[in-house]
C-alpha cells in the first residue's frame, strides 16, 4: 500500500536476491568459529553449579596435570593483560567487565576459570579437573519476593549501570533514577505520569486490572557465541574474529577493558550466525585477554548448553497492568507497574517497557513505573526490539478485554486509539511521523479478520478456532555511521562499510550506489572492512543498519557521482548542472554525443601524470530523527481443549517499512521475527529449578518453533515513509517480533473464553486457564 | 567430548569378547543418539566404548507368520517404513515414526531406543503392548527377557555386560489393531511428556478379546495399566468404555513434574490420551 | 586415548584421517579436512546445521563417531555443486531469498535435497515436516519451503 506518491526509482524497491548469497549456499562463507589459527589454544570455561555463592579457592592442579591442558587463568590473572596493571574482573559491578566471576558467582553457570589447552577435548577434561570450592550464599530468584524488604541480595550493590546493550537498539530519551540509599535487588526505577489516572478511571465504563508475565527467552542465533583472538607478543598486535553484531563495539569493549590503544586492535566481524541482539561483546574481552596473557592464539566456542544457560537471554517480565475504557472505545487511563527480571547484573530494557507499553495508543492519563530487578538468573542482554514484546503481551490482552467486555470490535476500538504523528509517548517526546493507523487500517480490513466469525463456527467439541489481533512496533535506534565509495579503473564501483551483513544489508546498499550513480547491481562490490580498515559504523542491531549506514552511503554515492561531474564538466566543458549520469558514462544531457565512460573518467583520475584526484566519495551521518516502525499481526488458531495444543493456522503480518528499499528482504525480515514472535508466544521460556538451575538447556527442550509448527505467513508491506530515512526507509529489523506473542494471546481467548496470564501459553497453561488442569488458578511460572 | 578408546566390532562375538577383555565401564554404541549426547552434555565418562554399528547381524528386519525380528541395529526410519510392521504392527510403525527428526530416524536404533530405557522412548509403549521379548547375549550365552520385565529403572535394565541382538514379536492376529501417540508441544522434535500405546483384539462380536495398555514418560520406566486392560476387556469398544479405561490409566500414572508438564498435567493426559488411543487401535483392528 | 588411521571418502575423495577416536565427524570434517561448510549449532543432534549425506541419507554430523563413517560415501555442503555450476537446490535457495544468515543453509539445503531423493513431490506439509530437523531462526521458513517446492515442481 503506498500512500503517498513517490519518485520513479531505477533500482531501489525492487525485489533483489542476495548479491553475495553463493557463499552462503556452498559452505564457502566464513563464521568465526571457522577460523583456525596456527598454534591455537582451545577454551573451556568452568561454572558456577551454584546460583549464589562465595568462591573460595580454585584449585587447578589436577587439570594442569592433563595432558594437553597448559593453562587454567583465573579472575584474579587478569592484571596482566591490562596495561596499567588494574584488573576489570576484581569486584565488577557489570557484566562486560566481569570476564569471569571474582570471589563470588551470582548465577548458575557464570563462569569462573577457564582452561586453556591443546584440543577441546583436552580443555574440556581439564575443566572438570578443576577443583573450585564454594560457600553457598542465600539466593533470590522469584522476581516478588525479589522486590520484597528483606530479601536477600542477588549480588552486593550496583555501582555502574550497563545499558550499552539497550542502547545499541534504541534511542530513549528517558532519565532512568538508579535505586539509591539502601540497597535493594531494585537496579532502577523510571516513571512517566500524564493528567490524572483517577479521575481517568472514575469515568471509565470498564475497568480490566490483571497481572501479565512473559518468560525469559534466547535470541535463538544458531551459531553459538565464538570468539578467536590472536595476540602476538613480538609486535604487540592484537586481531580478534568475533561473532558479533557490532565490531566496533568489540573493538571498543576489549580496548576499554585492556586499556590499550585502539590502533593495536583489529577486530574482524566475521559472517554471522544469526544475532538478533544476543551477539555484541559477550566473550570478546575476555578471550582477548586469555590471549594476552597465554602469549598465544586463543579460540572460544561456546557449547549450545552454554549459550543457553550463560549467554545472555531476554529478560522475563510481570506487568500488572490497569486499564480503563469508556463504552464509546475511547481510552481513559493506564496504569501499569512494569517490572523486568535483569538477571544478576543490571541491564533489563524496564524503561523500554514502561515507555511504549504506554506510548502506542492515546491515553489521556497514564502512570507507569518500570523497575530493574536482580535476581540470581543469568544476566540479560537485547533481542530485537528489547523489552517491547513482553510489554505488548501486556497491553494488547488488555485492550482486547476491554472491547471483549464492552462487547465492541476490537479492530475498530484500536483503530480509534492508536497514536498518531505528532501524539506524545509516556515521555512526552513526539512521535515523528508515523504509520501505526495505516498498519491497523490494513490489518483490520485483511479477511483473516473480517472472517473471524465463519472462522470460529469451525470450532468442533474438542478443537476450537479463534482469531487474534496484536500491534507491535519500535521506535528505532540511532547511531553516526560512515561510508565509502571508490570508482574503480574500469568504471566499477567498490564501496566500503563497517557494518556486519546478516540479512542482506550489503544487497540494498548496492540498490542504493545503483540508484544513486544510476548503474547495476553487478557492476557494484560492497565490503565489509574490519575495524582497521572501514570507516565507522554502529552495530547491525536496532534496526537501524539500513537507516543509518544506507544513509551514509547514499550520501557518499552523491558526493562521487559530484566528483565526476566535476572531471567530466572539465573536460567536456560543460555545465555541472547541465550533466547526467546514465548507461554507465557522464553525459550533457540532451547531447548523448558529449559524453565521457565512467572507465575513461576513472583512468583520467588514476593513470600516470593523470590530471585529476581519484575519485573517493564518503558519507558520514548523524541521524538525528527517528523513524519508528509499526506492525498489526493476526493469527488464526484451533485449540485442542483435551490436552492444551495450540495449531497456528494462519498468519498475517502488516508492518509499516517506510519504503521497503529490498521487498524480498524486507519480508525476510518480517516472517523471521513473526516466527519468534510464535516461539514467544506458544514454546519459548527458560524453565529453572528451586535452585536456580535452568532445565531446558538444549534445543529439544527450549523449543524453538520447526518448519512443521508455523503456518506460511502472509507479509503486507506498508509503506508510510520517514522523515529522515534513505528514501523514506525505516528501521524494519525489529517491530516483527513484538506482536505475535500478544496476537496467539489473544487468538486463544478468542477460541477457548479464557485468558491465559503467562506466555509462552504451553498446553498446560491452557488447560489451567480452561480449568481443565488445577483449581481454576493458572500455573504461576518459574 | 572427552577422551575414550573406541573399538569397533564386527560381530557380536566380538562386542562381547571386547566388554570382557576390557572390563568395567565400557558402554556399547549404537547409533549414538543418546549415548554420544550423554557423553557430551550429562557428564557420561565411558572408559572405553564398544563400537556396534558395524555388526551386519544386528541389522536385520524380517517378518513372517510367526512374528517380527528387529535386529537391535534396524534404524528408526527402517521401522518406520516397514510395510508389514504399517499394516500388522502399527503401534510401533508410530512411535518408530515420531523420533527425532529425519536426521535422528536415520541414526538411532531400536536396540539403542530400547536400551536406553528412557520412559518417554517412543518405541517403549508399542513394544511393550505388542508383547516383545528381548534378546540377549553375553559372556554366559543367550537369555530371553519379556520386555515389560526389561527396564528396571530411568535409564537401567537387566543387561551385565550383554548385547541385545534383537527383538521379536508375535504375529498379532487379524482383527487385532494397535496404536501409539505422544504429547509433545512442538510437533516434531520433542520429547514426550506423556506416551499412549494401545492394542486390542476384538472377538466375532466386536468386543474386545483382549486388551493391553502401556503408558510411556509417566512412571520410571514404560508400565503397562492393568486397570484400564481390565476395565476394557470383555465388552464392546465404545466411546464411555474408552473413557472409563482412561480414567482407571490416569489412576495407574505416577508421573513426575519437570520441564515437561506438571503431575497434575501428566494425569490428565494420561485419561484424554488412553481414551483416544484406545478408540484409534479399535479403529485399526476394525480395519 | 590411542588414536586411529581410517579413511574417510568424503565428496568423492578419499581423505586418510589420524586422529583420537572420540572426533565427531563434524569434528574431523571441519577440523581436519577443514570443510567448514558443516556448522555446529548445538552438537546434540537437535538444530541440524551439522547435517551431511552418508551413503546419500541425512545425518547429524555432530552425534556420528568418525571411525564409524569410514568406508561409507559422505556428502557435504561444499560437494554439492558441480564445479561453477550450483546445485539446482543451491541456486533455488539464492533466488527465493531463502538465506539470511546462512547458518542453517548448508544443513537444510543437504535436508532438502534428500528429500526430494525420497520424495519427489512432496506436499507442502511433507516439507515442512521434512526439513523440521533443520532449525532456522532467521526466516520463519516460507521462503525455504517456496525454494524446495520449486525445485519439486521443476
Ligand atoms: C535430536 C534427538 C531427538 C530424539 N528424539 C527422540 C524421540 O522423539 N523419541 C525417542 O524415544 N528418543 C529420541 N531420541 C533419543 C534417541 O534417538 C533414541 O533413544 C535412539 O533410539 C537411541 O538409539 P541409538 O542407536 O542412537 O542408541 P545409542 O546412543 O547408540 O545407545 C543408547 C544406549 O543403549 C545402549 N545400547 C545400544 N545398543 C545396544 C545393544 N545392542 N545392546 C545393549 N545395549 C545397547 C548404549 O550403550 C546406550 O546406553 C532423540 C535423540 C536425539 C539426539
Ligand atoms: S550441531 Fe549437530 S544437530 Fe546441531
Ligand atoms: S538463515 Fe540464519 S538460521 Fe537460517
Amino acid at each position: 500500500m503506498t500512500t503517498e506518491t513517490r519518485p520513479e526509482y531505477s533500482s531501489v524497491g525492487k525485489r533483489e536476491t542476495r548479491i553475495e548469497g553463493a557463499g552462503k549456499v556452498t559452505g564457502g562463507a566464513i563464521y568465526a568459529a571457522d577460523v583456525q589459527v596456527p598454534d591455537m589454544l582451545h577454551c573451556k570455561l568452568v561454572h558456577s553449579p551454584h546460583a549464589h555463592a562465595r568462591i573460595v579457592s580454585i584449585d587447578a592442579t589436577k587439570a594442569l596435570a592433563i595432558d594437553g591442558v597448559e593453562r587454567v587463568i583465573v579472575a584474579e590473572d587478569f592484571g596482566q593483560a591490562v596495561k596499567d596493571g588494574s584488573n576489570p574482573a576484581i569486584d565488577a559491578s557489570n557484566r562486560g567487565a566481569a570476564l569471569l566471576a571474582h570471589k563470588q558467582a551470582v548465577f548458575t553457570g557464570e563462569p569462573v576459570a577457564a582452561v586453556l589447552a591443546e584440543t577441546p577435548s583436552a580443555a574440556e577434561e581439564g575443566v572438570e579437573a578443576v577443583e573450585v570450592t564454594y560457600e553457598v550464599l542465600p539466593h533470590v530468584l522469584d522476581l516478588e519476593a525479589a522486590m520484597e524488604d528483606g530479601s536477600p541480595l542477588a549480588r552486593p550493590p550496583v555501582s555502574d549501570i550497563d545499558h550499552s546493550e539497550e542502547e545499541a537498539h534504541v534511542t530513549l530519551d528517558v532519565d532512568t533514577e538508579e535505586a539509591e540509599g539502601k540497597p535493594t535487588n531494585v537496579a532502577s526505577h523510571v516513571s512517566f505520569t500524564r493528567g490524572d489516572i483517577e479521575a481517568g478511571f472514575a469515568e471509565s465504563d470498564v475497568i480490566v486490572e490483571r497481572t501479565w508475565r512473559s518468560a525469559s527467552m534466547h535470541q535463538g542465533y544458531i551459531e553459538p557465541h565464538a570468539t578467536v583472538a590472536d595476540f602476538k607478543p613480538a609486535t604487540g598486535e592484537l586481531t580478534v574474529w568475533a561473532a558479533t553484531q557490532g565490531q566496533f563495539m568489540v573493538r571498543d569493549t576489549i580496548m576499554r577493558t585492556l586499556k590499550w590503544p585502539e590502533t593495536k586492535l583489529r577486530v574482524i566481524g566475521c559472517e554471522l550466525g544469526g544475532g538478533f541482539g544476543g551477539k555484541m561483546t559477550l566473550n570478546s574481552p575476555l578471550v582477548a585477554a586469555l590471549s594476552v596473557i597465554a602469549g598465544r592464539p586463543v579460540k572460544l566456542v561456546l557449547t549450545r548448553a552454554e549459550d543457553i544457560t550463560a549467554a545472555a537471554p531476554a529478560p522475563r517480565a510481570m506487568i500488572n497492568l490497569k486499564t480503563g475504557m469508556k463504552k464509546d472505545g475511547s481510552l481513559t487511563a493506564i496504569e501499569a507497574s512494569v517490572v523486568y527480571g535483569a538477571g544478576a547484573y543490571p541491564g533489563a530494557p524496564a524503561a523500554v517497557g514502561a515507555l511504549l507499553g504506554t506510548s502506542f495508543y492515546k491515553w489521556p492519563n497514564l502512570k507507569a513505573d518500570g523497575y530493574e530487578v536482580l535476581t540470581n538468573h543469568v544476566s540479560v542482554g537485547a533481542i530485537r526490539a528489547p523489552g517491547t514484546h513482553n510489554a505488548m503481551h501486556a497491553v494488547e490482552q488488555n485492550i482486547d478485554e476491554m472491547a471483549r467486555q464492552l462487547d465492541l470490535d476490537a479492530g475498530a476500538v484500536r483503530l480509534q486509539n492508536v497514536s498518531q504523528t505528532g501524539d506524545p509517548m509516556a515521555s512526552g517526546q513526539e512521535f515523528t511521523k508515523i504509520g501505526l493507523d495505516e498498519t491497523v487500517t490494513q490489518a483490520i480490513e485483511h479477511p483473516l479478520w473480517k472472517n473471524r466469525e465463519a472462522a470460529k463456527a469451525e470450532s468442533t467439541d474438542t478443537k476450537m478456532v479463534g482469531v487474534g489481533l496484536a500491534i507491535g512496533g519500535w521506535l528505532g535506534g540511532l547511531q553516526p555511521a560512515a561510508a565509502e565509495v571508490m570508482l574503480n579503473n574500469d568504471g566499477t564501483v567498490n564501496a566500503v562499510t563497517g557494518v556486519n551483513d546478516i540479512t542482506g544489508t550489503n544487497t540494498s546498499f548496492a540498490q542504493i550506489l545503483a540508484e544513486e550513480l544510476n548503474i547495476s547491481l553487478d557492476q557494484i562490490n560492497i565490503t565489509t572492512g574490519d575495524t582497521k580498515t572501514a570507516p565507522f559504523a554502529g552495530m547491525s542491531a536496532g534496526s537501524k543498519t539500513l537507516f543509518t549506514v544506507g544513509r551514509a552511503l547514499r550520501e557518499a554515492a552523491i558526493d562521487l557521482r559530484e566528483q565526476m561531474f566535476e572531471v567530466a564538466a572539465d573536460r567536456l566543458e560543460a555545465n555541472e548542472n547541465d550533466l547526467e549520469l546514465k548507461d554507465n558514462a557522464v553525459s550533457v544531457k540532451g547531447s548523448p554525443d558529449q559524453s565521457l565512460g565512467m572507465d575513461r573518467l576513472a583512468s583520467m583520475t588514476t593513470g600516470f601524470g593523470a590530471l585529476y584526484k581519484p575519485l573517493v566519495g564518503s558519507g558520514s551521518i548523524a541521524a538525528r530523527i527517528q523513524a519508528p516502525g509499526f506492525t498489526a499481526q493476526l493469527v488464526k488458531v484451533e485449540v485442542d481443549t483435551d490436552t492444551g495444543n495450540v495449531e497456528l493456522k494462519d498468519f498475517a503480518i502488516v508492518q509499516d517499512v517506510g519504503f521497503a528499499i529490498n521487498p524480498l528482504s524486507v519480508e525476510g525480515q518480517m516472517e523471521g521475527g513473526a516466527v519468534q514472535g510464535m516461539g514467544i508466544g506458544l514454546w519459548e521460556e527458560y524453565i529453572y529449578d528451586d535452585d536456580g538451575k535452568l532445565r531446558n538447556a538444549g534445543l529439544l527442550d527450549y523449543r524453538m518453533p520447526t518448519a512443521a509448527d508455523v503456518p506460511d505467513i502472509e507479509s503486507l508491506i506498508v509503506e508510510v515513509p520517514s522523515e529522515d530515512g534513505p528514501y523514506g526507509a525505516r528501521g524494519v529489523g525489529e517491530p516483527s517480533i513484538t506482536a505475535g506473542g500478544a496476537a496467539i494471546a489473544n487468538a486463544i481467548a478468542d477460541a477457548i473464553g479464557a485468558r491465559v496470564s503467562e506466555i509462552p501459553a504451553t498446553p498446560e497453561r491452557v488447560l489451567r486457564a480452561l480449568g481443565t488442569v488445577g483449581d481454576g488458578a493458572e500455573a504461576a511460572g518459574s | 567430548m572427552r577422551r575414550f578408546d573406541y573399538y569397533r566390532a564386527i560381530s557380536v562375538d566380538e562386542a562381547i569378547a571386547l566388554l570382557n577383555e576390557h572390563g568395567e565401564g565400557g558402554m556399547l554404541l549404537s547409533g549414538g543418539t543418546d549415548l554420544l549426547v550423554q557423553i557430551k552434555e550429562a557428564g557420561l565418562a565411558p572408559a572405553y566404548v564398544v563400537g556396534l554399528s558395524g555388526i551386519d547381524e544386528l541389522r536385520e528386519l524380517r517378518s513372517n507368520g510367526d512374528g517380527l525380528h528387529i535386529g537391535a541395529g534396524v534404524l528408526m526410519h527402517e521401522v518406520a517404513s516397514d510395510g508389514t510392521v504399517q499394516a500388522q504392527y502399527s503401534a510401533l510403525c508410530d512411535g518408530a515414526g515420531v523420533v527425532g527428526s529425519r536426521q535422528t530416524r536415520n541414526m538411532a536404533t531400536v536396540g539403542g531406543n530400547v536400551c536406553n530405557a528412557a520412559p518417554s522412548a517412543d518405541t517403549g509403549p508399542p513394544l511393550s503392548v505388542l508383547d516383545a521379548t528381548v534378546h540377549v547375549a553375553g559372556g554366559g550365552g543367550t537369555r530371553e527377557v519379556a520386555i515389560d520385565d526389561f527396564w528396571t529403572g530411568p535409564g537401567r535394565t537387566v543387561l551385565d555386560s550383554e548385547v541385545v541382538t534383537h527383538i521379536t514379536v508375535p504375529a498379532p492376529p487379524a482383527n487385532a489393531g494397535s496404536f501409539y501417540e505422544r504429547h509433545t508441544p512442538r510437533q516434531i522434535m520433542d520429547i514426550a511428556a506423556v506416551g499412549t500405546a494401545v492394542y486390542v483384539e476384538l472377538d466375532g462380536d466386536g468386543n474386545c478379546s483382549q486388551a493391553r495398555i502401556a503408558l510411556g514418560a509417566v512412571a520410571p520406566t514404560v508400565v503397562r495399566a492393568p486397570a484400564a486392560e481390565a476395565a476394557l476387556s470383555g465388552g464392546p469398544i465404545t466411546a464411555a468404555r474408552a473413557a472409563e479405561a482412561g480414567r482407571a490409566a490416569a489412576g495407574e500414572a505416577t508421573p513426575i513434574s519437570d520441564q515437561r508438564g506438571s503431575a497434575e498435567f501428566r494425569t490428565h493426559l494420561v485419561e484424554v490420551m488412553t481414551t483416544r488411543s484406545i478408540l484409534h487401535a479399535a479403529e485399526r483392528a476394525q480395519g | 586415548m590411542a588414536k586411529q588411521i581410517f579413511t574417510l571418502n568424503v565428496n568423492g575423495r578419499d581423505h586418510e584421517v589420524y586422529t583420537e577416536p572420540n572426533q565427531s565427524l563434524l569434528e574431523v570434517v571441519r577440523d581436519e579436512l577443514r570443510l567448514t561448510g558443516a556448522k555446529e549449532g548445538c552438537g546434540t543432534g537437535d538444530c541440524g546445521a551439522c547435517t551431511v549425506l552418508v551413503d546419500g541419507r541425512i545425518v547429524t554430523s555432530c552425534l556420528v563417531l568418525a571411525p564409524d563413517a569410514a568406508g561409507r560415501e559422505i556428502t557435504t555442503i561444499e560437494g554439492l555443486a558441480d564445479g561453477e555450476k550450483l546445485h539446482p537446490m543451491q541456486q533455488a535457495f539464492i533466488d527465493h531469498g531463502s538465506v539470511q544468515c546462512g547458518f542453517c543453509i548448508p544443513g537444510m539445503i543437504l535436508s532438502s535435497v534428500a528429500l526430494l531423493e525420497e520424495n519427489p513431490a512432496p506436499t507442502r506439509d511433507e516439507i515442512r515436516r521434512g526439513i523440521a530437523g533443520n532449525l532456522c531462526r532467521c526466516t520463519g521458513y516460507r521462503k525455504i519451503v517456496e525454494a524446495i517446492e520449486s525445485v519439486a515442481g521443476s
